[in-house]
Parts: structure tokens; sequence; C-alpha cells
């Protein structure tokens, strides 16, 4: 079975990475220059696919942590732990080259709008998972604790993003950034950009999947020998 | 011009950031969980 | 025992407790108070900026006090071993759960009634009847979130600061909600246009009320 896995493992690895010189490819010599912004638009593309997987792995997280509380299963927790982290590092970047952008194009790094708000309460969702799963030392209960709290973060958010955005809708300087005025050529790119950090995600999902099970196996064995 | 270069400098460095620390910490996993294999194989062994 | 009745037993069970010692109370209380004192220093308030200010302040000293309360509930019963005994009663999981929030609603609000005309008067403000079942929703769902929370943080090391990490991003749309409605309460504005922040608060209420009753069981279970 372990066998079986890698072979996927691999497939999906090799995927992701053509699909990411592809994307490269695609975002710096295919699509068209911005007339307004100029190149500085080309980080657009990988910016919105980085924070769309943040909030996927998210999706990804509340599926694991319902199965696991409903099942017991520890393979979803694992899930949802590797999830976590994963989406942490493509929000994290989907933030960081957000704030390059705007920096560019609105002369300052952050605004209190309501999607770049909410990506940063998901951030401290995320970061308060882990912080959970660090302090509880019972295995057993670590895992239904998260898995709790994975659900509560995932209700959360949107709830959240209706708020701000309701509070922020007095202050316009909401950018449409897949408004009308995308060309159609761009618009291939971003999906295609968008399929492609979703393989990311996928292979270094099953990457980390694996890094946890392993992990499971030291300390199984530690405690084996231990006693 | 500036800021799309940085912006893509620290987009592959943090994603190849991430994917060689999953690197190293499978390796060192890899590494104990050889270390514990073999140390079970040899309290196996009765000793003669 | 119908369920409202062991509900209600709960609730009393804390409430006659906290009678006794009154400790928690009192330090809900005057922490919220210290809470507006720092803010009124650090903004230095002058007449024109009170208005815009005053109904975050408010919130603000209502939430961190309202966390002072929700560590100590759940705390005290670990502590005192209670936790395990409620458990071992045949009831269901959930009805502590409901329970637990009442009374951590009872206490904050007992703690916002002697809070509210003092905050009025420090920022000279005027008191409206509709201020209270405002201060009620927001209270409401911030028990609703933090109980659940709270009671998976007893377990946690560093638990303290575990409980603010955790139910600050969850709890912040009712904050919003309730900073907006007491600010458009207070300016007197047209209830058209705060109406869907009422919807909001509401609906947080009965989202999370409903997803922490369910999820309950699993976090206390042993």
């Amino acid at each position: 079975m372990h066998r079986r896995r890698f072979g996927v493992g691999d497939l999906l690895d090799g995927i992701a990475a053509a699909a990411v010189a592809v994307a490269l490819f695609l975002v710096f010599l295919v699509a068209p220059r911005e007339a307004v912004m100029g190149d500085i638009q080309r980080v657009f593309y990988f910016h919105v696919a980085a924070a769309w997987v943040g909030y996927l792995a998210l999706l990804v997280v509340f599926a694991a942590a319902v199965v696991y509380l409903l099942r017991g299963d520890r393979r979803w927790d694992r899930v949802a732990l590797s999830s976590v982290e994963i989406g942490m590092v493509f929000l994290t970047e989907g933030i960081v080259t957000g704030m390059f952008w705007a920096k560019a194009t609105w002369g300052k790094p952050w605004v209190w709008e309501p999607r770049l708000t909410t990506s940063a309460v998901l951030w401290v969702i995320y970061a308060a998972y882990l912080l959970l799963r660090r302090s509880i030392e019972d295995p057993g209960r670590r895992a239904r604790l998260s898995a709790v709290y994975g659900v509560l973060g995932f209700v959360a958010v949107p709830i959240n993003f209706m708020a701000i955005r309701w509070w922020r809708a007095v202050h316009p300087l909401v950018f449409d950034s897949s408004g009308a005025h995308l060309a159609p050529l761009m618009l291939a790119v971003l999906i295609f950009c968008v399929v492609t950090f979703t393989l990311l995600y996928a292979s270094l999902l099953l990457h980390r999947l694996r890094l946890e099970w392993m992990s499971e196996q030291v300390r199984h064995l530690r405690r084996q020998q231990g006693a | 011009m500036a800021y799309l270069f940085g912006a893509y400098l620290v987009l592959w460095a943090i994603t190849f950031g991430y994917v060689f620390s999953i690197g190293a910490r499978q390796k060192r996993l890899q590494q104990e969980l050889q270390r514990l294999r073999e140390q079970a194989e040899a309290e196996d062994q009765p000793t003669p | 025992m119908s369920t409202l009745r062991k509900v209600w037993a709960i609730v009393y069970k804390d409430l006659s407790l906290e009678k006794r010692s009154r400790e928690m109370l009192s330090s809900m209380f005057i922490f919220a108070l210290i809470v507006i004192l720092v803010f009124s220093f650090s903004f230095d308030l002058r007449v024109e900026r009170v208005q815009q200010v005053a109904p975050g302040v408010l919130w603000v000293a209502i939430t961190f006090s309202g966390m002072l309360g929700l560590a100590r509930s759940f705390v005290q019963e670990r502590d005192q071993g209670c936790l395990d005994g409620l458990l071992l009663c045949p009831i269901d999981r959930s009805v502590i759960y409901l329970g637990k929030v009442l009374s951590n609603l009872c206490f904050t609000t007992m703690a916002e009634a002697i809070l509210l005309p003092l905050y009025l008067a420090l920022f000279d403000l005027p008191f409206r009847l509709l201020l209270v079942p405002i201060l009620l929703l927001g209270t409401l769902g911030f028990s609703a979130v933090g109980t659940l929370v709270s009671a998976m943080t007893v377990h946690a090391r560093a638990r303290e600061v575990m409980l603010p990490v955790l139910l600050f991003p969850l709890v912040m749309p009712a904050i919003i909600a309730a900073v907006k409605l007491t600010a458009g309460i207070l300016d007197g504005q047209p209830w058209g246009e705060i109406k869907h922040w009422l919807q909001l608060l509401v609906a947080f209420d009965l989202i999370f009320l409903f997803v922490s009753y369910v999820a309950f069981e699993y976090v206390v279970e042993e």
C-alpha cells in the first residue's frame, strides 16, 4: 500500500512541476501587458492563485475535521493538519504578493478592505489552530479539539467576510480585480494559474501527509521501545 | 518593476523554503525510523 | 427532569457559587472599568472624537472582561473537580453547554449593568433603551462561542493565552456588528441604515449557538 501511494504522488509531483513551468511561461510571455498598471500586474496571476489555495485549504480542513469527528479515523486528522499548514503557506504567499502589488498600484502595502482583512483573520485562525495543537499533549484530545476549531474557523470566515464588507462599504476602496475589464486571454492565464496552484497544493498535501504518517510511526516505535 | 521581481522572489522563496523543509523533515524522520527499526530487530535477536 | 430544569440547575449552581464569593463579578467589572480608563488616557479624548471612539471602547471593555469570566468559569470547574462530576451526571453533554452559556451570559450582563451607566457618564452619552437588547445579543454571541472555546482550552498549556488567541478571530464579526449598532443607536441613525448589522448579529448568534451546541459533545468527551 505504501508503494502504490508513492506512485500516484510521483505522478502528481511531475504534473504539478510541469504546470508551474507552463504557468510561468504563460504569465511572462503569453499574457498581454496590462495597459494601466504595466508589468507589475503579472503578480496578479499567482497572487490570486495563492490566495485561492489558501481558502481552498480551509474547505479541506473543514471536510476532514467533520469526517474525523464523525468517524474517529486519525488519518483525517492528519489531512486537516497538513491542509492547515500548507494553506497557511499559500495564504502567506497570497498576502505578501498582494502587498507588493498594493504598494506598486495603490501606494501603500495594506488597506483594511474586506478581502484583505478577512485574509488576515484567516491567517490568524490557521496560526491559532497550530498553536492549539502544540499546546495539547494527549494525541486523541489534540485531534478532537483541533477538529472542532477547524469547523469553527470554517464557519467564521464567511460571516467575517460579510461583516467586514458591510463595514468597509462606506469607504469604497474596493479593488475589483477580476472585473469586467479582464481580457479573455488574461482570464485564461489566470484560470491556468489557479489550476496549477491547486495541483501544487494537492502534491504538497500528499507529501505532508506522508511526513505526518512517518512522524506517527516514529512516535509509535519510540513508545514501544520506551516501554 | 522592482516590485514584480521582489514579489516573485518572495513567492518562490516561500514555496521552495516549504518544499525544502518538508524534504529535510522527511529525511530526518526516515533516518530515525531506520534507526528505531534496527534497534527493534537487534532487541529481537537473543544474545547468545 | 426536563431539559429546561437541567439547564437552570447548572445556572443556579454557578450563580449561587458566585453569590458567596462575588470575586468573579467584581474582577470582571473592575477590569472593564480599567480598560475604559486606559482607552480614555490613550486617546486623549476631546469632545469631537468621543462620539466616534466610544462604541468601540465599550465593546473592547466588554470583550476583555468577558474573556476573564469565561476563563474562570471552566478553570474553576476543573480545579475543583466539578467538571468530572458534571460529566458523570446522566444528562446530555450539550445541556451542560447551554447552562454554561446562560450562566456566563448572566455574569457578563450583570457586570455590564453596572458598567453601562458609568460608561455613559464618562463619555457623556445619552441612555437609549435600544442599547439593552444590543448588549444582550452581542454578549450572547460572545458567550456562545466563548463557552465552547473555553472548554477547549481547559486542557491546553498556557490556557490563559490560548483563550483570547482562539476566540478573537471567531468572534470578530459579532463585535463589529455590536459596535456598529451601538454607534448607530447612540448617534440616532435611522433604523434602515443599521438594520443589516442586527441581522448579522442575530445570524451569528444562531449559527454559533447551534454549531457550539453540537460540537460541545466532542470537546468534553474523555
